[in-house]
């Protein structure tokens, strides 16, 4: 049998700020909120449950006077999403033979 | 992208990811800028330091140079811009960033070195330094016109240490054209065009 996709990230709006995170150092909330084309109100929530999951750290400051909210894949989120893919991967081959 | 919780089959899950990481990759700030202000700062040093030594038969030409300081203050003022413009911080543009810092030190060093020994040798050592920072920046955009402008300075500082001083001015004013300014209209050019792509 193949192994369960980890349910944090097959979710579709954590797996798509998790695959934007990815790619870069650190991104800010209205940048993320944009590429995934999400409310900020629902974002809130996975962004948080990404961050009870360990997987991504967030940091709250202020920059010119504004709330300035970024987020950042941390080890452990990279590890998780590595063995999704891993996870995808082998379900895929399944499939296919 | 409303329905988070939303079951989601596998295949839906890989292109998810592949169109998330897409998206990203065309995040690379427009740092075009910066190439035109430097560009154009070198090429009007250059040419007016000709135009004043050759032409002019002046004796402090150098002065042409204080171009330099304006153009440093015209930095700070673009980068003072910039620091709200960006939201996402990639391994590209953190790269980029200290590869420009680098090589603005090495020019600031270099400088202490020509006062020392004169700075009739300075222009190949800069065309040099032209050649490594827009080839690296070449290939971390992946931005041919800016890789092959860094490659033919390489060969255009050869060229110049067989010159005379007068005419290694005008190497590096082309020198400057072909790696910074020429490639800089160009990125500025693609990025308005992935911008409007993308909306």
């Amino acid at each position: 049998m193949f192994k369960e996709l980890d349910p944090i990230l097959h979710s579709q709006l954590r797996l798509a700020v998790m695959s934007l995170l990815i790619s870069v150092k650190e991104a800010e909330f209205t940048f993320i909120r944009e590429k995934t084309n999400s409310t900020a109100g629902n974002l809130s929530v996975q962004v948080q449950k990404l961050k009870e999951a360990g997987y991504i750290e967030v940091n709250k400051q202020f920059k010119d006077n504004y709330p300035q909210t970024t987020c950042k894949v941390t080890p452990k989120g990279i590890e998780a999403f590595e063995n999704y893919v891993m996870a995808l991967q082998e379900y895929l081959q399944v499939r296919k033979q | 992208m409303q329905e988070a919780e939303k079951e989601f089959s596998p295949q839906e899950s890989l292109q998810l990811i592949t169109k998330m990481i897409e998206n990203t990759k065309n995040s690379i700030s427009d740092r075009s800028h910066y190439f035109l202000l430097w560009g154009w700062a070198v090429v009007i040093g250059c040419l007016t330091q000709y135009f004043l030594k050759v032409i002019l038969n002046y004796p402090k030409h150098y002065y042409a140079w204080l171009v330099t300081p304006i153009a440093i203050a015209l930095h700070f003022v673009l980068k003072y811009r910039d620091r709200k413009k960006d939201r996402v911080k990639t391994f590209i543009n953190e790269a980029n960033a200290y590869l420009w810092t680098s090589i603005g030190l090495s020019f600031f060093a270099l400088g202490f070195v020509f006062a020392q020994i004169g700075w009739q040798y300075c222009y190949p050592f800069y065309i040099l330094l032209y050649g490594i920072g827009t080839y690296i920046s070449g290939r971390l955009l992946k931005f041919k016109p800016m890789i092959i402008g860094g490659l033919l300075c390489f060969v255009l500082m050869i060229v110049c240490v067989y010159q005379p001083y007068d005419v290694q001015m005008l190497i590096t004013a082309f020198a400057v054209v072909i790696s910074y300014i020429i490639p800089g209209y160009l990125l500025r050019n693609q990025y308005k065009k992935t911008k409007n792509y993308l909306l």
